[in-house]
């Protein structure tokens, strides 16, 4: 959108120049002589109009060019060898007889008018990029200067009216005399030199001397009777005050860049040394935001850390734990880079500023044992005004670190440091990122290992509460239909928590559904399973259980308790905590296990209520960390006993909710009740 | 998160681990720190002294399973003297008595290790 427009203007401006230049060349070719003062001004308010469309028009072009001055520059150049090519060729081939006998014949007058158009361009160009440059690099508003100039310039075009009444000359003169005053004023606006680098500015310098030399060239060529200045003067003396103009104005202007860069010269390189610190503080800015991978930016760091500090080789360390870990090195071996920073870092009082071993330091080692170094700065990178770690830089010459050095390195630590934390800290929230993946995992796991279907007969009416805790505690439950009488239950408990615990439980289900049916005492099955786990279990893993076989058509249940809370049996309004004895899983797997359970057989009487539940019941904790314990458990359970299994469970939740409210839940929650009907009804 | 401390102790060839506070899943690593140490330097023979432990979890349970069997092969052993009653009520539920010796008081422990010793 705004590059259509910049054309759109280019295109209107380049139209209008076109349409007035035309207009400029057939007045000429009807009036070839401009004798009368009516021909005259039309013919300078013509020649002006080509100027001040053509200034409009290079302006936009030159403008975009700023960004490489010396181009620029160069291309003036040309044109003003150019100039000076057409005097001299004109001169050679008109020689003296234009001087004498200037005849307005067409072919002349083509010619001239030929020759004032390059004229026009190249005079305009060369003071539209005088004008480029003069904004260069300006912090304030300095048009009105250059304005004020434009303004005098133009008084004095008009001014000329040497051919109508000579006695006016004075006034031309005096607008004249000022405007080279303009010219001088505004020829000391060069700031810009001082951006360029040495070698630029060495460019520069050459080009620059030629440049003012050529211009007085054509200036003083064309004060004399040369057939090029009679070809001007008769097209239009305002644009020979023009050109004169700004001839002068070059070589001013490059006169004094000539003197300004010779000056900038012994700095140049100070100069260039401070823009390379400059420009690769901003790289590391931008890495800031680029770069998460801490290692990466390290090396980054390193390897700008050589060319700020214009030294040899750059290490960096971060403190770990107390200890210095190497991250990153740069013309350095890592054993090297280690020993050093272990030499120079140990036991001391850490450094709160750049730290300089200067080569008289240095040279009371060994020089193998300093790889020749002979001046070694560390600089600590400080975050939050403590030390992360330390930035080394050594340099193999003569040359120590100096003031200027430990500013620009204390600089530069300071802004890594802040980088290197910045990625840090990305990386520990990727890693906590990755820990949430991971405990939705573990939760969707869960959710898909416990049976979503009850089942439920006439007489056993069952219900099955889960609540899962933040982190997956590993609870279990399932039930199996081992045929059209007996049901299998278990409830089960995973030692450890997260996604660990949530493949045991994967597993766990696995061996219960393979095993259940065909194994099918309860006693038989643990032991079998015990046996499975040893393989599967790491040692510090174990899972509690119950397992148990309920006849639906009877009422006999049989279980066994492998670790797990005791089971809460409730008939007759009495309650009673069942705990035959048995190992937890996973603990021994010699006939220790074997030998330690007990079944138990129960024979349900109408109405009994048997809750089987995980330890996240009884352990829940209140503020203080006090257990919910067992007596509150039997106690809802007795109080509650004539309503319905829901209504039980939801009244046990309730209690326990209410208890625990100031604390987080732990562990998950199961709880799963029975109740046995003796009568079908 | 409750607070958890463990703190080592010599009573001769006997190595004392005092634990206090909450053992669970997070505090878990840092005795596992010290089981590490002791492993290290060749001493097998431990007490731990539960007096001041309030609550152990699973994975605080699986601490001592993890290292037990290390510590028996090379004729060592972990004890556990001076549980409180719900400490006791745990390790009770799942079994641990049946395989460990559990002792109301730490210098019964030791003198047990002494004993064994000096047969």
């Amino acid at each position: 959108m705004i590059a259509n427009n910049l054309r759109a203007t280019l295109a209107k401006r380049l139209e209008n120049t076109i349409i007035i230049s035309i207009l400029l060349v057939i007045y000429n070719l009807i009036f070839p002589i401009h004798n009368s003062l009516i021909l005259f001004l039309i013919n300078e308010v013509l020649v002006f109009g080509v100027l001040y469309f053509l200034y409009h028009y290079m302006n936009s072009i030159v403008e975009t060019k700023k960004e490489s001055p010396l181009s620029l520059i160069l291309n003036s150049g040309i044109l003003t060898a150019l100039i000076f090519f057409i005097i001299s060729v004109t001169d050679a081939l008109f020689g003296k007889n234009v001087q004498e006998n200037y005849h307005a014949d067409i072919f002349n007058s083509l010619i001239s008018i030929a020759i004032d158009f390059v004229f026009i361009v190249a005079v305009i160009y060369i003071f539209s990029t005088l004008r480029t440059l003069f904004f260069l690099r300006q912090v304030k508003d300095q048009s009105l200067y250059f304005n004020t100039m434009i303004i005098f310039f133009a008084i004095t075009f008009f001014s000329d009216l040497s051919q109508v009444n000579l006695s006016l000359d004075f006034i031309h003169d005096a607008f004249y005399v000022v405007s080279i005053v303009l010219i001088c004023l505004n020829s000391l606006k060069v700031s810009w030199i001082a951006f360029l680098s040495k070698k630029q500015k060495t460019y520069l310098l050459i080009i620059s001397i030629v440049l003012s030399i050529l211009f007085g060239i054509n200036f003083s060529l064309l004060s004399e009777n040369t057939p090029a200045k009679i070809f001007l003067s008769n097209f239009s003396s305002g644009f020979v005050s023009i050109y004169s103009l700004i001839m002068i104005y070059g070589m001013i202007y490059f006169g004094i860049i000539f003197f300004t860069t010779l000056f900038h010269m012994p700095t140049a390189e100070a100069f260039d040394r401070k823009s390379e610190e400059v420009s690769s503080l901003m790289d590391l800015t931008k890495l800031i935001t680029q770069v998460f991978d801490f290692k990466e930016l390290a090396d980054t760091v390193t390897s700008i850390t050589t060319k700020v500090c214009n030294s040899y080789a750059a290490w960096l360390v971060t403190k770990v734990d107390e200890e210095y870990e190497l991250n990153s090195v740069k013309n350095i071996a890592y054993v090297d880079a280690d020993r050093l920073t272990k030499k120079f870092l140990q036991k001391e009082e850490p450094l709160t500023s750049v730290n300089i071993l200067d080569s008289s330091l240095l040279n009371q080692f060994n020089s193998g044992e300093v790889l020749n170094y002979k001046s070694i700065a560390i600089a600590p990178l400080k975050v939050h005004g403590e030390i992360s770690g330390y930035l080394f830089a050594a340099r193999r010459h003569e040359v120590n670190f100096d003031e200027e050095d430990k500013r620009s390195i204390q600089a530069f630590a300071d802004y890594a440091a802040v980088a290197l934390e910045n990625a840090k800290l990305i990386a520990e929230s990727i890693e906590k990122e990755r820990l949430e993946k991971e405990l939705d995992v573990a939760r969707d796991i869960q959710r898909r290992i416990l049976p979503n279907k009850i089942p439920e007969s006439e007489q056993l009416k069952i219900t099955a509460m889960f609540i899962p805790a933040f982190e997956v505690g590993g609870d279990y439950y399932d039930f199996f239909e081992l045929s059209d009488d007996k049901l299998g239950f278990v409830v089960a408990d995973v030692s450890g928590k997260g996604i660990t615990a949530a493949f045991i439980m994967a597993e766990i289900k696995g061996i219960f559904e393979s095993l259940a049916k065909l194994i099918i005492s309860p006693t038989e099955l643990l032991i079998k399973i015990n046996e499975v786990l040893k393989n599967s279990l790491d040692r510090k893993s174990f899972v509690t259980a119950v397992y148990g076989i309920v006849d639906k058509k009877n009422g006999i249940l049989n279980f066994v308790r492998a670790g797990h809370p005791p089971v809460i049996y409730c008939s007759e309004g009495k309650v009673e905590r069942l705990l035959p004895s048995g190992l937890g899983l996973g603990l021994d797997y010699s006939n220790g296990f074997a030998n330690s359970l007990k079944e138990m057989k129960i024979n349900l009487k109408n109405g009994d209520i048997i809750a089987f539940y995980s330890d996240g019941i009884p352990e829940a904790k209140n503020a203080e960390y006090k257990d919910y314990g067992y007596d509150r458990f039997e106690k809802i359970i007795q109080k509650n006993c004539n309503k319905t299994l829901d209504e039980i469970s939801n009244e046990i939740i309730k209690d326990l909710t209410l208890f625990s409210k100031d604390n987080t839940q732990h562990d998950d929650i199961t709880l799963v009740l029975f109740r046995w009907y003796s009568d079908k009804n | 998160m409750a607070d958890f401390n463990v703190n080592l102790r010599c009573f001769e060839s006997v190595s004392i681990i005092d634990v206090k506070g909450y053992l669970d899943a997070h505090t878990a690593p840092e005795l596992e720190n010290v089981f590490n140490k002791l492993l290290n330097e060749k001493k097998f023979r431990v007490v731990v002294n539960f007096n001041e432990l309030n609550y152990i979890s699973s994975a605080g349970l699986g601490v001592f399973m993890a290292y037990i069997e290390t510590m028996r092969q090379n004729n060592g052993d972990i004890k556990f003297s001076n549980l409180k009653d719900n400490v006791y009520n745990i390790f009770d539920l799942l079994g641990f008595p049946l395989l460990y010796e559990f002792y109301k008081d730490e210098k019964e422990a030791i003198n047990k290790f002494i004993e064994q010793e000096k047969s």
